[in-house]
């Protein structure tokens, strides 16, 4: 079976530094994966090394059944792709239609305009984050929340194989928090990859299949029960961190606020 | 004076549609070292008697790669780029003033502009840059738009952002050409983000700013080329003047200035 995510040996030199050291780890399934790991632990490099944005100087990065280094055009076709919302300049005058619509651009040739389709396809994915009503309004009008889940519209959009998801919980309100984890949750189920980067595990602990602890080097990968260890969690923060554990949940305390 | 309208609004169109990206991705200070290029090109043309808005077209365009080659290689220092590439281009462009100084009146309105004086000959060129230019933005609007709004997340997802990033500063470049004749080249920075700047200030979408921007741009070069006649005034500093005062006036009148007050 083709690996949705497979990295072997991968090492990332990244403004004169070593951000990813010797990275291996494999994601066989369409399934949830959660990143964490300290501030400049290397977590957004990691995506832009799956997305062929940062190229390793050592190893092989697999995505979707593609070498990123040989077929990077190919594999972003086939990604959606949330960046960090505070990228955004708010000033720039766009409407929240425009914003979702971008997800179909690279489905469609430079030159060629978008047809009814796509504006179908827009909608659809504006509804699925509980937006639908929203398709007129002006971006900047919205809440933090509001406007991460458009982002995550716009990246569902592209009708994607594997949406890549850097801190997309990050200042945002308890009501976006459920309609985007419920959201991703399904993506996940119709047969999408998901892969996101977060600072807080808490929220996502109930939807994570996979877990990845990444402080430069994989601290750990595997099923998130297996690796929130307090040895761990130590090793990954190089501090004691809580770990609270309710029926098969747990919760993690004083873990990097902004890791 | 049809032909100076003509020239005008043509310059207004391109300016105010090329000026909107200029303005939402922080561009101006290449679009000011671009328009001092073109001047020098059209200065090196006109000492070799070839045609000054084809050396203008030529030398803009060149600096506007250098300075985007540059600036994609530099980071984060693209101010740095820009500082150099202005000075750089305004140094050639004094250079060339002073040889030609037995020409002085002729290099004279590529520095301040003449669109009064605009020949057939011009206009049909400036035509020609103005029409192509549009055609490639039409085409290709909705890349410029992701390209603007989230570079980052266009580059992720498929779109050619490098190629793309590289035609908009030619169009810039293209853009000064074609403002050169009609605002001079020291005007053509406010021709192409004073208008732009002014719409911004009243539009919560893309489509919304340009359209704006093109209705300050063209009332700015129309009334400047009536109000001059009738006053016997120099055309472009009065277009020049009216741009700026719309944009002073939309920042009055602001209404999302005007919801941040406390």
């Amino acid at each position: 079976m083709k690996p949705i995510v497979s990295l072997e040996n991968v090492t990332v030199v990244y403004e004169n530094r070593i951000a990813l050291e010797d990275v291996t780890f494999k994601l066989v399934d369409p399934a949830f994966l959660t990143v964490i790991g300290p501030n400049g632990a290397g977590k957004t490099t990691l995506l832009k090394t799956l997305l062929g944005l940062v190229k390793p100087v050592k190893g092989r990065v697999i995505v979707l059944g593609h070498d990123v280094l040989k077929d990077w055009r190919k594999v972003r076709r086939l990604i959606g792709y949330v960046p960090q919302r505070e990228r955004i300049d708010p000033s720039i005058p766009i409407l929240v239609r425009d914003i979702v619509l971008m997800g179909r651009i690279p489905r469609v040739n430079p030159g060629f305009r978008l047809v009814e389709g796509d504006f179908k396809i827009a909608r659809e994915a504006l509804k699925r984050v509980g937006l639908k009503e929203y398709w007129d309004k002006p971006f900047s009008h919205l809440s933090g929340g509001q406007q991460q889940r458009v982002l995550i519209a716009r990246a569902l959009a592209a009708e994607p194989n594997l949406l890549l998801l850097d801190e997309p919980l990050s200042g945002v309100d308890a009501t976006s928090q459920e309609i985007i984890l419920k959201t991703l949750k399904e993506a996940v189920k119709r047969g999408v990859g998901v892969n996101m980067v977060t600072h807080d595990i808490n929220p996502v602990m109930e939807i994570t299949d996979y877990l990845l602890l990444l402080n430069r080097k994989v601290i750990g990968f595997g099923k998130p029960q297996e690796q929130i260890k307090p040895d761990k969690l130590h090793a990954l923060y190089g501090r004691r961190v809580e770990i609270i554990r309710m029926g098969e949940t747990c919760y993690v305390i004083g873990g990097d606020a902004h890791a | 004076m049809i032909k100076a309208l003509i020239a005008s609004i043509l310059a207004a169109v391109l300016s105010a549609i090329m000026g909107s990206f200029t303005v939402l991705r922080n561009l101006s200070t290449m679009g000011a070292a671009i328009a001092h290029a073109s001047l020098a090109g059209a200065l090196i043309a006109f000492s070799l008697g070839i045609e000054p808005t084809i050396g203008a077209a030529f030398l803009s365009v060149f600096f506007a790669l250098i300075a985007a080659y540059s600036g994609e290689k530099s980071g984060e220092k693209m101010d740095i780029v820009l500082g150099v590439t202005f000075g750089f281009s305004a140094a050639i462009a004094a250079l060339m003033l002073s040889l030609t100084r037995e020409y002085t009146v002729a290099a004279y309105s590529y520095l301040i502009g003449e669109v009064l004086g605009v020949t057939d000959d011009e206009l049909l060129l400036l035509g020609v840059f103005a029409f192509s230019s549009l055609t490639l933005v039409l085409l290709f609007y909705k890349e410029f738009k992701f390209l603007t709004f989230d570079k980052e997340a266009a580059e992720a997802m498929g779109v050619n952002t490098r190629l793309f990033h590289y035609l908009m500063i030619v169009l810039i470049a293209v853009t000064t050409v074609v403002e050169l004749k009609v605002v001079g080249s020291i005007l053509a920075v406010i021709f192409l983000v004073a208008p732009a700047a002014a719409a911004l200030e009243f539009s919560h979408s893309l489509e919304k700013m340009v359209l704006l921007s093109i209705l300050f741009a063209s009332l700015s070069a129309i009334l400047g080329v009536i109000i001059s006649i009738i006053f016997n005034l120099p055309t472009s500093p009065t277009i020049g003047i009216l741009a700026a005062g719309l944009y002073l006036l939309s920042l009055i009148l602001s209404p999302k200035k005007k919801c941040c007050k406390i």
